[in-house]
C-alpha cells in the first residue's frame, strides 16, 4: 500500500500510514525517530518498505538524536524526517532550539504525535506551543488526506524557508483511518553531500552554526514572515460556511471533525461556519482578520490548551479597529473544557449553548440504566502485565525484597509497560512514575540524603530502551557523586511498551538488518557502577539478589533482571512449561494460603474457580512460565517442561 | 442505510478488533462509501478494552468519534464489551451482534469480581438496544481450525443482519489482499458462517 | 478467645510495636517472613479469620482460657503461673554435654526425651551469622549444637510451625515465654481445626527479662569481630551488671546500660518472665554458680523430668522458698509493669475493640495489688 502506484486512487489509510505515505511522496531519504504511541507506526511503515524505497530508517536512542540524525539527513542537501510523541518534543528540544537557528537545507520535517486524553501517555503534554517557542512553521493536519498531503508540502515548506517545519498530528488522527487518495511516488534517490567550505554566513555552504546568533535569528524570523506568506494562501486553510455567520468556528486538526459534524447534526450549518486553519502557527494575519471581521461570536474548538485561541486573540487584539467587537468563546471561558481530549459531544454542547439549539445525546432514563446495567454486569478490565509477564515475576521480587529489609525501601519508576506497578498488577511497588529515565535520576537524588536522616533503601526500575534513552546519565550521575542506590534494570530485551521496536542492545535494526548492540551490563560496569544480574524467573534468588544487594551494597549499584517479554517473537505462543493445578492440594481460601495465586499474583493465566474453590490454570492464556508453580505455598501448582 | 451509520466494534485487546474494523471499512470503501475508524487501543496489549468507531457515509467523511448515544450497530467481540459501549454509545434503535466467548477481567480471573451469566447479560443487553444476536463465534472459529477466525466470523455476521452495503464478491477481494492465497477459502468460510449464524442466533 | 485475621495482625501489632519477632505467624502462609528477627507481611490477606491473630501472643490472649487449656484451670495470680514444683536443675553425666548456657538442664532434657522417644524432633534456635534463627532438630546428637542463649529476638515458633507442616507428631519445643505463649494458644486449636492434636510432645520455657533488636545487637557483635567465633554470651547475675562476650581468642565486657538501648519496645509490654505455659520452665538460680532454677508446671512435664531425674540426665534439688523469692519478685515485678504498660494503651481487656491480654478483672487486681501469695 506504501508504495502503491495506484495513483489517484482512494485507500483506508491510518493516518500514521497517510503520514508516512505523504513523506514517501516527497521522496524522504532519511527518517529517524523514537517510539511512542501514537506515533510509532509512521516510522514502522517506512521501515517495513526501507529496502524498496532506497530509505534510510533508524530508530534512535532517543528523540533528542533522532532529530540530530535527521538533521545530519537535511544537512547533507536529503529530505529528512523525525517522529516522535509528544513528549519526545521535550526531549528534543534542547536540540531544535539550536537547529532552528542553524537552518536546514533538504528539507526537514518534524512528525509529534499528541495524546490529547493521554490515551496512552502518563501526560497530556502539548507540542504546539514548541513551534512557538521555536519560531518554526506548525502545520495541523485536518483530516487524513491532509495527513498525506501536507507532509509532503511540509518538505517543500521547509525547503522553501530553510528551516524545519512541524507538522502535529494526534492520537485521534494517527490512530485513526480515514479515505486517502494517492499522489504521486517520488522515487529519485538524491545523492548526499555535505558543504561546509563555503562563507560562514552562508546557510546553504557554510558550516551549519548557530553563530552570530542575532544574525540567524533575524534570518530565522525572516523565514518565518515568508511562511505567513505562503499560509495567507494555502489550501490547507479553508472557510466552510455561509458568508456572514451567527458563529464562527475556528479549529484544526481532529477538531475539526468534530466542528463538522457538530454543526450537522444540530443542523447549524446555514447559521455557523468552521475556519479550519491547517497552518496554525505562525497565524496568517489578513486571513483571520476577514473571517473575523465576519462574525461576532467566536469559538474556538482545540485540545489540551488554549494555543490557538491565545494566538487568535492577540491577533485580533491587534487588528481591533478592522474587526470589531467580538465576544470569544473557548478553553478560557470554559465553553470547551480545559482537560481531556475533545469529541463530537463537547463541540455539540457549545454550540448548541451558544446557538440556544437544543440537542439530546442520550435520554436520561437511558443513560442512568445504562450506566446501571453496564455497572453491575460488565466488570471492569483493570489493566495488568500479561501472561508469562517477566515485570510481574521482577515486582513480585523487588516487592519481597523490601518487605523483607523492613525499612520502608520504595522505588522510583519513569515509562513502560513497567510503570503499570503502580496498579495492583505490579502490587504497587512503583512509588514515583515520571519521565524517561526518570526513576533512576530520582533515585540518585534520594541516595543523597541520608545527611537529612532519609535511611529508606532507594531502587529505581527501568527498562532496557529506556536506559539507553535516559536512563544512562542518571547512572553516571549516580556513580559519579556517589549516590546509595539500586538500579534494577528490567532487560526484556525489546522496547516491549510500544510493540517491539529494537534499542541499541538489540543486533538488528527498524528494517531487520543485522547491527551491533550494545550490551548493558558492560556499559554499567564501565560506568562504574558495581553490577549483578539474575534471572527474575527465579523468583527466589532474585528475593535473595535483590536483599543482599539493598542491604551489603552501598553505592549505586545495578541489578539486570534479564527475561525476555512474554510477547516477543521469540516466545509467543511458546510455551516452556506445562502447568497445572492439583486441586486436591490447593487451598483455596483456606489460612494457609488464601488464594496467593489469584488474589496477589495475578497472572491471568490463573483462574479462580469459584464454584469449586480452587485455582484452576487457563491453558488458552498461561504462557507456561512456571513462575506461579514457585509461588504457590502448598505446591499444588505443577509445571514439567514441554518437550520440544 | 442511515448516513452515516455509525458502527462499533469492541472488545478486548488481542481479539483482532483493529484487524476486525479494517475488513469492515476496507469492503465498505471499495463498495464507494466514505469510511472513518477511529481506534482505541492504547492499553490494547494489556487487557483493556479496545474498540473502534467506524462511519460509514455516502457523502462525506465523519470524525473518528461517534457521539454519544449515537450508534447504531455494535459488534461485540467479547460479550460484557456490548454493554460498556451501550452504556456509552447505546439508543433504544441500536443493533447489537456480540460473540458468546467471555473474556474475563483480571478481576474476574482472580475471583474479586463477578461476570454475569449469558442469559443474564443478553437480557441487560436487551433491555438497551432493538436487537441483541450472541453467536458462538469463537467455538464457531476454533472449529474451523483457529480462534481468531471469530472476528472475521463477527463481521460476517455484521454482514448478515442486512443493515449494510456489503457484498460477499468485495469482502472477498479485501481477504485476498490481506491474507496469503492459502488462507481465502478458510475466511471467506468464516464469513459465510457468520451470515449464517446471524440470522439464527443462540437462543435463551 | 476472639479470632481475627490478618488486619488485625497488622495494625495492631506489627504497626504498633507489639510484635515480639517470635514467629508464631511465620510459615504459617506466604504472608508473614521474618528476616533479621523482624517478622513482616507479605503483599496482604483478606480472611477474617486466621491462625495468624490466633496464635499471636500479642492479639486477643485470653488467660483463663489459655491456662484452662493447658492447665485446667483458670489463670492465677501467682508469680509464676500454674505449676507443681520447683527445684533447681543441672545437666547429669549422662545428659554428655559440654556445652550449655547455665547449667545445661535444657538440653538434658531435650536429649533425654529425644532418646525416650517422648518427642520425635526438637525445635531450637541456633546462631545463624548473629541472629537466632530455628532448627529443627531429630537426632538427639544435634541437640547440644544448639545449646547456650541467643539474647536477640528469635522466630523460633516458625520452626514449630515447619515441624508441624512436615508432619511431625511429637515435638518437643524450646522457647522464650512470648514463644511458649504462642505455641500455647496454637495447642488450644483456636481455629478448630478437624482431626487436631496437639502435636507439642514437650515444652520446656525460658525465663526471660527481655531480649534484643536483633539487628542492633548483631551490629554491635559484628563491630567486636567475626560473628561465627563467638563461643558465648552471658549475662552474670547481679550484682554484675555486664554482658560477656567470649570470642575464639577474646572476651569483651559491655555494661548491661549499653545493652538495655537494644531492648525493642514490643518486650516493655510483656507480662511474662517465667514462661508460664510451658511444661516446665527454665532459668538462672541468681547467686548459685551453674544451677538452673526448674518450675515444673505440668504433669507430663513432671514425668519426664523425673525420669531424667532417673535417668542420671538431670541432677535435681530442693529449693527454698527464700531462695525463690528474688525470682519471684522479679516475676510479679515484670507482671505489673507489662500489664500496666499494656492497661495504659488500653489493651488489658478493652471493650469495642482489640486487646492483647484479656484477665479476669480480679486477677488483674490482685497482680497489681502486689501479689497474693509473693514472699
Ligand atoms: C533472650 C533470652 C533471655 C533470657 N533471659 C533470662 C533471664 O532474664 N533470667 C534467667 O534466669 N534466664 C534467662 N534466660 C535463660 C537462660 O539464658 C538459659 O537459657 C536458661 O538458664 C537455660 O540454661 P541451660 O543451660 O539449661 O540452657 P542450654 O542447655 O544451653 O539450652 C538453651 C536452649 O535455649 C535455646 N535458645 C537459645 N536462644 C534462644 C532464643 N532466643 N529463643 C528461644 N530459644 C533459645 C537453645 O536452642 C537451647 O536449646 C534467657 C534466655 C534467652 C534466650
Ligand atoms: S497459591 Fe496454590 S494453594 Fe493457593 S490458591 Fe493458588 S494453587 Fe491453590
Ligand atoms: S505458568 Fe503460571 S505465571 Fe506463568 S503464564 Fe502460566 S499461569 Fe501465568
Ligand atoms: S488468615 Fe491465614 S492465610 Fe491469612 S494471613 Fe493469617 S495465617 Fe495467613
Amino acid at each position: 500500500m506504501l508504495l502503491s502506484k495506484s495513483e489517484g486512487k482512494e485507500f483506508l489509510l491510518m493516518g500514521n500510514q497517510a503520514i508516512a505515505r505523504g513523506a514517501l511522496e516527497a521522496g524522504v531519504s532519511v527518517a529517524a525517530g523514537y517510539p511512542g504511541t501514537p506515533s510509532s507506526e509512521i516510522i514502522e511503515n517506512l521501515a517495513a518498505v526501507a529496502p524498496d524505497a532506497d530509505l534510510y530508517v533508524e530508530w534512535s536512542v532517543n528523540e533528542k538524536v533522532s532529530l540530530e540524525v535527521a538533521a545530519a539527513g537535511s544537512f547533507a542537501g536529503l529530505r529528512s524526517l523525525c517522529v516522535m510523541k509528544q513528549n519526545g518534543v521535550n526531549v528534543a528540544s534542547d536540540f531544535l532550539l539550536h537547529l532552528v537557528l542553524s537552518g536546514t537545507r533538504g528539507g526537514m520535517v518534524l512528525i509529534p504525535c499528541d495524546d490529547p486524553g493521554a490515551i496512552s501517555s502518563v501526560n497530556e503534554g502539548e507540542s504546539r506551543y514548541f513551534a512557538r517557542l521555536m519560531e518554526i512553521p506548525l502545520l495541523e493536519p485536518g483530516d487524513f488526506q491532509e495527513a498525506k498531503d501536507m507532509t509532503k508540502w511540509a518538505f517543500e515548506l521547509s525547503e522553501e524557508i530553510s528551516n524545519v517545519v512541524m507538522l502535529r498530528s494526534v492520537t485521534r488522527l494517527s490512530h485513526a483511518s480515514g479515505n486517502v487518495k494517492l499522489g504521486e511516488l517520488n522515487r529519485a534517490k538524491p545523492s548526499a553531500k555535505f558543504n561546509f567550505s563555503g562563507n560562514l554566513l552562508d546557510a546553504k555552504t557554510g558550516p551549519v552554526i548557530t553563530a552570530p546568533v542575532p544574525f540567524r535569528h533575524t534570518q530565522q524570523q525572516a523565514k518565518l514572515k515568508k511562511a505567513i506568506d505562503l499560509f495567507e494562501r494555502s489550501p490547507f486553510n479553508r472557510y466552510e460556511g455561509p458568508e456572514n455567520p451567527e458563529l464562527l468556528i475556528i479549529t484544526s486538526s481532529a477538531c475539526y471533525l468534530y466542528s463538522r459534524e457538530a454543526l450537522r447534526v444540530l443542523d447549524a450549518e446555514k447559521r455557523a461556519g468552521i475556519l479550519k486553519l491547517g497552518t496554525t502557527w505562525p497565524l496568517p494575519p489578513e486571513l483571520l482578520k476577514k473571517h473575523l471581521a465576519a462574525a461576532d461570536k467566536i469559538l474556538i474548538v482545540e485540545e489540551v490548551l488554549p494555543f490557538l485561541e491565545e494566538n487568535i486573540k492577540i491577533l485580533a487584539m491587534e487588528n481591533i479597529d478592522s474587526i470589531g467587537k467580538i465576544k470569544f468563546f473557548g478553553k478560557n471561558n470554559g465553553t470547551i473544557p480545559s482537560v481531556n481530549e475533545m469529541n463530537p459531544d463537547h463541540v455539540i454542547k457549545a454550540v448548541s449553548s451558544i446557538l440556544n439549539i437544543p440537542y439530546t445525546g442520550m435520554p436520561e432514563e437511558y443513560e442512568k440504566s445504562g450506566q446501571i446495567l453496564s455497572f453491575t454486569k460488565s466488570p471492569n478490565r483493570e489493566l495488568t502485565f500479561c501472561p508469562g509477564c517477566p515485570h510481574r515475576a521482577s515486582y513480585w521480587s523487588i516487592n519481597r525484597a523490601l518487605t523483607l529489609n523492613g525499612k520502608n525501601g520504595f522505588v522510583c519508576g519513569d515509562i513502560g509497560c513497567y510503570t503499570m506497578a503502580i496498579l495492583p498488577a505490579g502490587f504497587g511497588t512503583i512509588k514515583t512514575a515520571h519521565s524517561m529515565g526518570s526513576g533512576t535520576g530520582v533515585a540518585s537524588g534520594f541516595g543523597k540524603l541520608k545527611s537529612f536522616g532519609l535511611n529508606q533503601p532507594v531502587v529505581s526500575v527501568c527498562g532496557d530502551s529506556t536506559f539507553f534513552h535516559a536512563g544512562m546519565p542518571a547512572l553516571v550521575n549516580a556513580v559519579h557523586n556517589g549516590s546509595d542506590m539500586l538500579l534494577v534494570i528490567l532487560d526484556n530485551s525489546g522496547t516491549a511498551m510500544t510493540g517491539f521496536q529494537p534499542h541499541p542492545g538489540i543486533p538488528s535494526d527498524a528494517a531487520g538488518n543485522k547491527l551491533p548492540s550494545v550490551d548493558i551490563e558492560s556499559v554499567c560496569r564501565s560506568i562504574g557502577a558495581k553490577t549483578f544480574t539474575t534471572d527474575p524467573f527465579n523468583i527466589s534468588e532474585t528475593e535473595k539478589k535483590v536483599l543482599d544487594i539493598i542491604e551489603n551494597e552501598t553505592g549505586a549499584r545495578v541489578l539486570i533482571m534479564r527475561q525476555g517479554c512474554a510477547l516477543s517473537p521469540e516466545k509467543k505462543g511458546k510455551k516452556k512449561y506445562n502447568v497445572s493445578v492439583d486441586s486436591n492440594i490447593c487451598k483455596g481460601t483456606d489460612c494457609g494460603c488464601n488464594r496467593l495465586c489469584t488474589r496477589v499474583f495475578r497472572c491471568p493465566g490463573l483462574v479462580w474457580n469459584s464454584s469449586t474453590g480452587k485455582a484452576v490454570i487457563d491453558e488458552i492464556i498461561c504462557a507456561g512460565c512456571g513462575v506461579c508453580a514457585d509461588i504457590c505455598p502448598s505446591g499444588a501448582i505443577k509445571r514439567s517442561e514441554v518437550m520440544s | 442505510m442511515i448516513d452515516p451509520f455509525n458502527i462499533i466494534i469492541t472488545g478486548v485487546g488481542g481479539q483482532g478488533n483493529v484487524l476486525a474494523a479494517r475488513m469492515l471499512g476496507n469492503t465498505l470503501t471499495k463498495a464507494g462509501y466514505y469510511v472513518t475508524i477511529g481506534e482505541t487501543f492504547g492499553a490494547s496489549q494489556r487487557g483493556g478494552s479496545v474498540m473502534s468507531h467506524l462511519r460509514v457515509s455516502k457523502e462525506s467523511s465523519w470524525s473518528p468519534q461517534i457521539p454519544k448515544g449515537k450508534a447504531h450497530l455494535i459488534i461485540a467481540l467479547e460479550p460484557i464489551e456490548s454493554l460498556r459501549v451501550l452504556a456509552a454509545y447505546g439508543n433504544r434503535d441500536v443493533k447489537v451482534v456480540s460473540n458468546t466467548r467471555p473474556i474475563y477481567p483480571v478481576g474476574v480471573i482472580c475471583g474479586d469480581l463477578a461476570y454475569p451469566s449469558l442469559p443474564d447479560l443478553n437480557t441487560a443487553v436487551a433491555q438497551l438496544c432493538d436487537d441483541a444476536r450472541f453467536i458462538n463465534a469463537t467455538e464457531e472459529a476454533v472449529a474451523l481450525g483457529h480462534p481468531i477466525l471469530s472476528n472475521v466470523i463477527m463481521v460476517g455476521a455484521a454482514a448478515g443482519l442486512g443493515l449494510l452495503p456489503i457484498d460477499d464478491e468485495s469482502f472477498k477481494s479485501v481477504i485476498s489482499e490481506n491474507v496469503p492465497e492459502s488462507k481465502i477459502d478458510i475466511n471467506m468460510k468464516a464469513y459465510r458462517k457468520g451470515k449464517e449464524m446471524a440470522v439464527d442466533p443462540v437462543k435463551f | 478467645m476472639q479470632v481475627k485475621g490478618s488486619k488485625e495482625i497488622r495494625a495492631g501489632v506489627l504497626d504498633s510495636g507489639l510484635c515480639t519477632g517470635c514467629g508464631a505467624c511465620v510459615s504459617l502462609c506466604p504472608y508473614y517472613a521474618t528476616h533479621k528477627g523482624k517478622t513482616v507481611m507479605h503483599f496482604s490477606c483478606t480472611r477474617d479469620e486466621g491462625r495468624c491473630h490466633a496464635h499471636c501472643p500479642r492479639a486477643e490472649v485470653n488467660l483463663d482460657m489459655l491456662s484452662s487449656v493447658i492447665f485446667g484451670e483458670e489463670y492465677s495470680a501467682e508469680p509464676f503461673g500454674s505449676y507443681i514444683s520447683i527445684y533447681t536443675a543441672r545437666a547429669g553425666d549422662k545428659a554428655g554435654l559440654s556445652s550449655f548456657q547455665t547449667a545445661g538442664t535444657v538440653s538434658a532434657l531435650m536429649k533425654f526425651s529425644m532418646e525416650k522417644g517422648y518427642i520425635d524432633s526438637a525445635v531450637l534456635t541456633k546462631n545463624d551469622n548473629g541472629f537466632g534463627v530455628p532448627v529443627i532438630v531429630n537426632d538427639p546428637s544435634g541437640i547440644e549444637k544448639a545449646s547456650g542463649s541467643r539474647y536477640s529476638v528469635s522466630p523460633s515458633v516458625k520452626g514449630v510451625n515447619e515441624a508441624i507442616n512436615s508432619g511431625r507428631k511429637k515435638i518437643g519445643t524450646v522457647s522464650t515465654p512470648c514463644q511458649t505463649l504462642a505455641i500455647a494458644q496454637m495447642r488450644g486449636n483456636p481455629v478448630k481445626q478437624e482431626n487436631f492434636i496437639d502435636p507439642i510432645a514437650l515444652s520446656v520455657g525460658l525465663f526471660c527479662t527481655w531480649a534484643l533488636r536483633a539487628s542492633d545487637f548483631t551490629d554491635l557483635l559484628k563491630s567486636m569481630g567475626d560473628v561465627s567465633t563467638i563461643r558465648k554470651l552471658d549475662i552474670p547475675p547481679p550484682p554484675s551488671s555486664v554482658m560477656e562476650i567470649e570470642t575464639g581468642n577474646k572476651s569483651y565486657i559491655i555494661p548491661l546500660e549499653e545493652i538495655r538501648k537494644l531492648v525493642p519496645e514490643a518486650c516493655s509490654y510483656c507480662h511474662d518472665m517465667t514462661a508460664e505455659f510451658a511444661d516446665i520452665s527454665v532459668g538462672v538460680f541468681e547467686g548459685r554458680n551453674k544451677q538452673n532454677i526448674a518450675i515444673i508446671r505440668t504433669e507430663r512435664g513432671r514425668k519426664i523430668f523425673d525420669e531424667a531425674v532417673n535417668a542420671g540426665y538431670l541432677i535435681r534439688e530442693e529449693i527454698s522458698s527464700k531462695d525463690i523469692a528474688p525470682l519471684a519478685a522479679a516475676s510479679i515485678n515484670k507482671k505489673k509493669k507489662g500489664l500496666a504498660k499494656l492497661a495504659d494503651a488500653e489493651l488489658v481487656n478493652s471493650e469495642g475493640k482489640d486487646a492483647v491480654i484479656r484477665i479476669k478483672k480480679s486477677t488483674l487486681e490482685s497482680i497489681f495489688k502486689g501479689g497474693a501469695l509473693c514472699c
